[in-house]
């Protein structure tokens, strides 16, 4: 091999091979394929649908810890309501709901003859069961939702009544989401860390088979209350496809129907697919920490509200889709403050005037923590460099990132987003509450914790209901450290062969969709 | 000096020159030839293709691709050498001390050597990062231990043949120290089969940190590296789909460069290194291989 054959050094194979494998490291190549399932040809349902999404932290709605499960949640359970298209709660499990007139009590009238997927029935003595669960195990990561019901009853198998310590008329819709969903009491009583695993639902679908971090198999439910709008017969459900891949992915049959960024979209069209832009309520935004420097003086807090440029994030991040955002709700919900919109446009004279005035006239250090450095990091970075703030960027693991920012609240500044939730007061809770995940500074001004309190008294039928949700709304982004940056819509690419998928705001449904 | 006469002669070994000195310019004057700042973001203009403003384009976030490459040689091959270095140091020393200094500081070291092979590069760095902190240096020094058994077994080779030479019995009969030995009869001759390992081993860890810096590892952005671009690129190969070619092709120039050399430099070497080795010729060349196959 290293013979002198002529006295002049021959080409060797193991330089092919240095070449070869300088060549295989540098180039990353992606193989992708799928194989279709058929379907079993129940009455009126046929084919599969594969979900290129994300696997949920747990099948147990009440240990989930992540914001965005509700979408996957929901193809297993159902809870006693559910959201229209616009976010309003309409009837589920539930035919109807009536408040006591002094809001003391709910009672929730459940249809005859409902079951969950294993065929037990599921009465008002189930439902019970189940919200006391949420309510009252130690761990429930729902039970700060639940902190106004007292009390639940069943007084009737088909009457259920949930006895209130306040009047909290945000009830129905917080019941639509991971709160209210209804878990099978035979199965949490025989065994509740199956449900990690095994859901016990009485949603659309039932759960077949599951690989942890790679996929989900369910089967059409029919004993679901709404089976008739169930037009597929299987589902398949994938973690969130790498956007390098995710279009080709599609293309190959890999997936039926996949989320996608902003910069894979004229990908998308090109290559014959579908693309729906849905609006939603998860909106991005950064967590800050005002118990941390240099936080903890609110001019700081204030100077970086006005040192970023939304409109070229909004650009480089999403590609234009979605809207520039200064509140939690976006533009068309309720909740949405008109007096908000342009709160803190950029305007870097104006924050590095309030860097000076907060003590830093030569400007400051500061960490961006986050998951993934490339992209809205470097962007922020930049931005802030403008006006003075020298960020560092420090990423943690994502598998941590919940441990070290929501648990430990040892970061100042963490680039987050915010999934929305069912109810507003809930959301309120989550963003702004003196226990929220995303309030690292677990302080709440008292005014407030009053306003949301009118949220939830206020019914949601009220005329006054938009005026008291968006004075809440205003007073928690003046309040409050919380940096909204812009709201993010749901981008689903899919293949011709799937019909449209309803434009749900808040979760994701799949009633009346088919595969050809 | 021979082995060097006989490489510079190969033209092989000329052109994987002639490509290193233009990376080693690159990288000590990179971030100085830029054209425009490297870390300039100009959102009103990216992923746009070549022109006469911006020669290879820019980037996501509208910097200059062209500028990024250069400014990025510096930190990709000098944090490849820093490695190097540092499993050099923690081989060839232990390779040559395990000949010369008994068989009980032999026997430990091997087996040292023998648990430090078994591991995996990405997998040990990230640990260590893990534990140290997300730091370049820290990253180097896990690349480092992990070379330095390459270092380690073909020092520890080349030296258990020249120790059996007649010359260095000879000297020992004469009344010459271990250390002047070691120094004069065998570092000497041990020097062109370490400068062989040495191209490997650089060639190894430019591609590991090419590795890690696209894993996010060890150099964070907005500073450009290779590996790093390399990452960026592949999220926007809709709208730029020969973006990675770019560093990637840098990579794969420089690492078949040094492997060129590398064989080049080996070639060259027995002519003099391993000459009146005897039948220690062959377990040098085994050795040699071995080490180099554990990479």
């Amino acid at each position: 091999m290293n013979a002198l054959a002529d006295g002049r050094p021959q080409l060797a194979r193991r330089s092919f091979l240095g070449l070869g494998l300088g060549a295989g490291a540098a180039l990353l190549l992606a193989a992708c394929g799928g194989a279709d399932t058929a379907g079993t040809g129940a009455p009126g349902s046929s084919g599969t649908l594969k979900w290129g999404w994300a696997l949920p932290t747990s099948w147990d709605p009440v240990f989930s810890s992540a914001g965005w499960d509700v979408h996957v949640l929901s193809l297993v359970y159902a809870g006693l309501t559910k959201l229209d298209e616009h976010g309003a709660a309409v009837p589920a499990l539930a035919t109807d709901w009536t408040y006591a007139p002094d809001g003391a009590s709910v009672t929730f009238r459940l249809r005859p003859g409902l079951t969950f997927g294993d065929g037990t029935p599921l009465d008002a003595a189930a439902v019970k069961k189940s919200l006391d669960r949420g309510r009252t195990d130690p761990k429930s990561l729902v039970a700060p939702q639940l902190v106004h019901v007292a009390e639940v009853t069943a007084t009737d198998p088909g009457t259920v009544v949930l006895h209130l310590t306040q009047p909290d008329y945000q009830l129905p819709n917080l019941l639509a989401g991971k709160t209210g969903m209804i878990v099978n009491p035979k199965a949490f009583e025989a065994d509740a860390a199956a449900l990690a695993t095994a859901p016990a639902g009485a949603g659309p679908f039932t759960l077949t088979s599951y690989t942890l971090n790679t996929k989900a198999v369910l089967r059409r439910n029919p004993g679901y209350w709404d089976a008739a709008s169930i037009k597929l017969e299987n589902f398949e459900l994938y973690p969130l496809p790498d956007a390098t891949t995710v279009v080709a992915g599609l293309q190959s049959g890999q997936f039926d129907v996949a989320q996608i960024p902003g910069s894979q979209v004229a990908a998308a069209k090109a290559a014959g697919l579908e693309v729906q832009v849905i609006p939603s309520l998860v909106v991005a935004v950064l967590d800050v920490n005002t118990t941390k420097a240099p936080f903890d003086n609110p001019d700081v807090v204030e100077a970086l509200k006005y040192a970023i440029d939304r409109e070229a994030l909004l650009k480089t991040q999403l590609f234009g889709f979605g809207e520039v955002n200064h509140q939690p709700f976006p533009k068309g919900y309720v909740g949405h403050d008109p007096g908000s919109d342009d709160l803190y446009r950029y305007d870097p004279d104006k924050a590095r005037a309030l860097l000076a005035k907060a003590g830093h006239p030569d400007g400051v250090d500061l960490a961006i923590t986050t998951t993934a450095a490339q992209g809205l990091p470097e962007q922020l970075q930049a931005q802030l460099k403008q006006v003075g703030i020298r960020a560092t960027i420090e990423v943690v693991p994502a598998a941590q990132a919940t441990q070290i920012v929501y648990v430990q609240h040892s970061k100042a500044l963490f680039t987050d987003q915010f999934a929305g939730r069912d109810s507003a007061a809930q959301a309120f809770q989550v963003l702004f509450g003196d226990q929220g995940l995303m309030n690292p500074g677990r302080t709440t001004p008292p005014e407030l914790k009053d306003a949301v309190e009118k949220v939830s008294r206020t019914p949601l039928d009220s005329p006054d209901y938009p005026k008291v949700l968006q004075a809440a709304t205003a007073l928690a982004v003046r309040t409050m450290p919380n940096v909204f940056l812009y709201s993010v819509p749901r981008l689903l690419a899919r293949r011709r062969s799937v019909s449209q998928l309803p434009a749900s705001t808040v979760v994701q449904r799949f009633e009346g969709v088919s595969v050809s | 000096m021979s082995v060097l006469r006989t490489t510079a002669r190969a033209p092989i070994a000329r052109t994987a020159l002639a490509v290193l000195a233009v990376v080693a310019v690159l990288a000590l004057t990179g971030g100085l030839l830029a054209p425009l700042d490297p870390l300039a973001q100009d959102t009103a203009r990216i992923l746009q293709g070549p022109s006469g403003a911006h020669l290879l384009g820019t980037d996501y976030l509208g910097r200059d691709v062209l500028s990024r490459l250069l400014a990025g040689t510096g930190l990709s091959v000098l944090t490849a050498a820093e490695a190097v270095a540092a499993a050099m140091l923690l081989g060839v020393v232990p390779g040559l001390a395990s000949v010369r200094f008994g068989a009980a500081l032999s026997w430990i070291s091997l087996r040292a050597v023998d648990a430090l092979m078994t591991l995996p590069f990405t997998l040990f760095a990230i640990a260590a990062v893990g534990v140290l902190g997300n730091g370049l240096h820290q990253a180097m020094l896990a690349l480092g231990v992990l070379l330095a058994p390459l270092f380690f077994r073909v020092t520890r080779a080349a030296a258990l043949g020249l120790d059996r030479a007649q010359y260095v019995e000879a000297a020992e009969l004469m009344g010459a120290s271990r250390s002047w030995i070691l120094r004069v009869h065998i570092w000497r001759k041990v020097l062109p089969t370490v400068a062989v390992t040495t191209a490997h081993a650089l060639a190894t860890s430019l591609l590991a940190v090419s590795s890690l810096t696209f894993l996010g590892i060890g150099v964070q952005p907005p500073a450009p590296t290779w590996g790093g671009m390399l990452a960026g690129d592949l999220g926007f190969l809709a709208q730029q789909p020969w973006a990675p070619a770019l560093p990637a092709a840098l990579i794969m120039l420089t690492v078949g460069a040094l492997n060129l050399l590398a064989d080049a430099v080996r070639d060259a070497e027995p002519a003099d290194a391993v000459r009146g080795a005897g039948p220690a010729d062959t377990a040098v060349r085994k050795e040699h291989r071995d080490g180099l196959a554990a990479v």
